[in-house]
């Protein structure tokens, strides 16, 4: 009996054939950063790119930052830029954007202890803090550093994490929107032309960030269209109109104007281009210099204690790139320690095994109620949703529109995925 | 000729360190569970960790009580260590009663606990139970009140004091660190572990043994 | 009974590494080394910890334990991903002493008694690594410090005590790595409440810690960033724990 085999759907422009990457435990179905403002459910991913050889970039990346990359060259750029901009006349001198997590801890402490630097520090607030961010935000702040935090009014900043859920399943993108703009505004408001990000993304290849992002977005508000940028995948339109969104409340999601950019000079950097980022190293660092804390207990859908702990929101988050793309939380996680050299291919596979995908309990109600659209509090709102109140059962339901065809199949009334790193045969 | 030193394996846990300690002092170490191996031994080590019965047991089912019998009547040196020591006694009574080699007289009996922690773990020095009772044996050259390690809930209790080698205080109890029985001696403590002066017990065994 | 000084290797095979409240994977060298180097200096024990055993499902320390047996005559306990009475008895046969377990032991306690049946109480010591809670309390972990269980950790180390347990080496995951000092009220909490040793681990970082620990009662301490960083030496400690009035193994 032959079986005809019509090829599966592949939902969000994902590549149909799952491949894993040969060095560490990536997939090939890794989404790359995208422009959040034209996210809606109709957009087309880029994913990862894997090399002839099998091997993902971000193991590529992580082979240059071993061996070919010159790190005493970059320091010494790195030292002169900073003495380029660094100031002795009582003002700070350059903006360091983060949470008070290990990363931004390094970043801003070494700028400061290191290099004499005198950073102010932004945060833009999670969603909604664990209690261990919050006290770490704190002991960043307790190390030496003037910080700015900036929250978002609560109502909208959820009502935008439900719309994304909704549309996109992608509950992260509100803390996003906000993140990438917050930076580039402060170092307007303060007149400071140097902004350090940390980590450098893989798909990065110069020093500088892509300024130019900044001034793109931005065109889509001045031209007016406001049906051509979204926000949890609606339109500004349709925000106002259905869901009672005045546009003062975009505000914090807005990019700054670039021409103001461009008068005062702001370059944003990546302080990974010029250091070698070693994230547990940002682990060690932190505690022995600030009392940095990491989560008293295990993330769900990981081992990990230390990486990104300050939201919880991020339980849900990497939940949902499960469903989306069959990757979770010990996969990233994994494949971050694998390219650092603290575990090998095999200890990541035997943790993504165990962990990732795992629902996170912990948070549930809280999380539910976050993403609830009740209609005390959402007068407008409430009455735009089938259900506006989520459980777990709605959520699950939910998650089961974004599961693609050609990543996942239902056996004996249970999801699973069709191809799963732990069963790959060695090629 | 170099030392031939036969350890007795039977499924009582703690060869290795027993056979290393042995090796780092050149000696050639050979693990016997046959009654022809012992039979043919020089210098024949009776080692052990856990139960009594469990013990027994092992010792029962590769047919080698008899052997340990026979070859303790030879006054060929056998030294027992720790469960080794109390299996060399008549009986004892861990976890329900049980007969053991009979080759000490005595018996093995839970350690006095007035005022002090069972099981006995750790460091404790060593003192000799009479004025001579470590001449001729691998402690004479061992300084009084050496420390050494220990580790035990039950201890050896001699019928008679002449068998009784080595005391050690263990809170306000004499209790019982060595046996004695002519060539026969049974540690109740671990010379394998107890850093250097345990070595050196162990060496002045060799060079006391003739093994040609 | 002098307070046993002890250094406890955390090993990611083949290496010795040292995290911070049980997280990180730093490598510091071999553990042969460091062991080797604690046994001249006088060191009474060595614990060994496969910290991965338990997250990987599988054990990789047998070769490290043997190869310590071969120059190291004094205790060795090891412990991480201990799950079964063959698991125990190789580990013996290896060449360790005792044997730490924990994970297992929370998920099905009648292994301690098991185990003390077969090779001893004295063979089976039983970790308890517990975090502090808002409420004064502590609740014990598995999976080295990850893994949430509802026990409360005085409570459990008691059971364990109850169960069969020889020893028990009492963990604070919230200090340990630190070198801020022992969790003192942690361990004041089952040190002389029971009948068996007990050894205080985590955040000791000078000898103070360490008196301020052995005052309680305790009968062993688990030193490790402090002598891996080198903070103090083994004889060093034992000096001064000496001159403060407690009895140690010189």
């Amino acid at each position: 009996m032959t079986q005809t085999s019509t090829p599966l759907e592949t939902k969000y422009g994902l590549p149909p054939e799952v491949r894993f990457c040969k060095t560490c435990v990536i997939s090939n179905q890794r989404p790359n950063s995208d422009i959040e403002y034209k996210h809606t459910k109709a957009t087309k991913k880029k994913t990862i790119h894997f090399a002839e050889d099998g091997i993902c970039d971000a193991c590529r990346m992580a082979e240059q930052k071993k061996h070919t990359i010159q790190w005493e060259e970059r320091e010494t750029q790195l030292r002169a830029l900073c003495d380029r901009y660094r100031r002795e006349d009582g003002a700070y001198d350059c903006l360091v954007p983060g949470s008070g997590g290990k990363d931004s801890f390094y970043a801003a402490h070494v700028l400061k202890y290191k290099y004499g630097m005198h950073p102010l520090t932004v945060t833009w607030a999670p969603h909604i803090y664990t209690d261990w961010g919050r006290r770490n935000h704190e002991r960043w702040i307790q190390a030496g550093f003037d910080n700015f935090l900036c929250t978002p009014n609560g109502r909208i900043h959820r009502l935008l994490t439900r719309l994304a859920v909704q549309n996109l399943f992608h509950p992260f993108q509100p803390f996003m929107l906000g993140q990438k703009f917050l930076a580039p505004r402060m170092a307007a408001l303060f007149n400071l032309p140097l902004v350090f990000y940390g980590e450098n993304e893989a798909d990065y290849g110069n020093p500088v960030a892509d300024a130019q992002s900044a001034q793109r977005d931005y065109a889509y508000f001045s031209s007016g269209d406001a049906s051509q940028v979204f926000f949890g995948g609606t339109s500004v339109a349709e925000l106002k109109e259905r869901y009672g969104v005045h546009p003062v409340d975009l505000v914090p999601y807005l990019p700054p104007n670039p021409e103001e950019l461009r008068e005062k000079k702001i370059e944003v950097h990546y302080l990974g281009y010029y250091l070698k980022w070693h994230p547990q190293g940002c682990y060690y660092y932190s505690v022995e210099n600030g009392g940095f804390e990491a989560s008293p207990e295990r993330t769900p859908g990981t081992y990990s204690k230390y990486n990104s702990i300050d939201d919880k929101i991020d339980d849900l988050h990497y939940w949902t790139t499960y469903v989306k793309f069959g990757i979770g939380r010990a996969t990233y996680d994994a494949a971050q320690e694998i390219r650092s050299g603290e575990i090998t291919r095999e200890e990541g596979v035997a943790l993504v095994k165990r962990f990732d995908g795992e629902w996170p309990a912990r948070f549930e109600t809280e999380l539910m109620e976050y993403l609830s659209i009740p209609q005390k509090e959402f007068p407008v709102a409430h009455g735009a949703f089938a259900e506006p109140i989520m459980t777990k059962e709605s959520f699950l339901r939910l998650a089961d529109d974004f599961r693609s065809p050609h990543l996942w199949t239902k056996e004996s009334g249970e999801w699973k995925l069709r191809h799963v790193i732990w069963d790959q045969k060695a090629s | 000729m170099k030392p031939r030193v036969t350890i007795i394996d039977y499924g009582a846990g703690n060869l290795h360190s027993v056979t290393k300690a042995f090796a780092k002092l050149d000696a050639d170490v050979e693990l016997a569970d046959t009654p022809e191996r012992i039979d043919g031994a020089r210098c024949l080590i009776l080692p052990g960790v856990g139960a009594f019965g469990e013990g027994m047991e092992g010792l029962r089912k590769r047919n080698l009580v008899e052997p340990l019998r026979r070859y303790a009547a030879s006054s060929r040196p056998l030294i027992g260590i720790c469960l080794g020591a109390q299996l060399l006694m008549e009986e004892s009574d861990e976890f329900g009663r049980h007969e053991g080699l009979g080759i000490v007289p005595g018996r093995v009996a839970l350690l006095p606990h007035a005022g002090v922690k069972i099981p006995h773990v750790g460091w404790c020095r060593i003192y000799p139970a009479s004025e001579q009772a470590w001449q001729g044996s691998l402690l004479e050259e061992t300084p009084v009140q050496t420390w050494t390690y220990f580790v035990h809930s039950f201890q050896c209790v001699p019928s008679d004091p002449q068998y009784s080698c080595a005391l050690a205080n263990y809170g306000e109890h004499a209790i019982t660190a060595a046996v004695r029985r002519e060539a026969v001696i049974g540690l109740q403590f671990h010379p394998e572990k107890s850093g250097t002066s345990g070595l050196a017990m162990l060496r002045a065994l060799l060079r006391s043994t003739s093994f040609s | 009974m002098p307070l046993r000084i002890i250094a406890r290797l955390d090993i990611k095979a083949p290496n010795l590494v040292k995290g911070i409240r049980l997280e990180g994977l730093r490598v510091l060298g071999k553990p042969a080394d460091f062991a080797e180097r604690y046994f001249e200096q006088g060191v009474d024990e060595l614990y060994y910890q496969d910290i991965v055993a338990s997250l990987y499902e599988r054990n990789s320390i047998l070769d490290l334990v043997s190869a310590a047996a071969d120059q190291i005559f004094v205790p060795l306990t090891v412990g991480g991903g201990v799950r079964t009475v063959d698991d125990i008895r190789m580990l013996l046969r290896a060449g360790a002493d005792k044997v730490c377990i924990n994970t297992a032991a929370i998920r099905r306690p009648e292994l301690i008694g098991e185990a003390a049946r077969i090779f001893g109480t004295q063979c089976v010591v039983v970790a308890v690594e517990a975090i502090r809670q808002p409420g004064g309390n502590w609740k014990a972990f598995t999976d080295n410090g990850r893994e949430h269980t509802s026990l409360d950790a005085c409570e459990w180390a008691l059971r364990a005590v109850e169960l069969g347990a020889g020893e028990l080496l009492l963990t604070s995951v919230d200090r340990e790595g630190t070198r801020k000092g022992f969790d003192l009220e942690f361990i004041a909490a089952l040190a002389g409440k029971v009948g068996v040793p007990v050894v205080a681990h985590g955040g000791a970082g000078s000898v103070e810690d360490i008196i301020k620990v052995a005052r309680l009662g305790v009968d062993g301490v688990a030193l490790a960033s402090m002598l891996h960083y080198g903070n103090a030496t083994i004889p060093e400690i034992k000096q001064a724990l000496a001159a403060a009035g407690i009895e140690v193994r010189v």
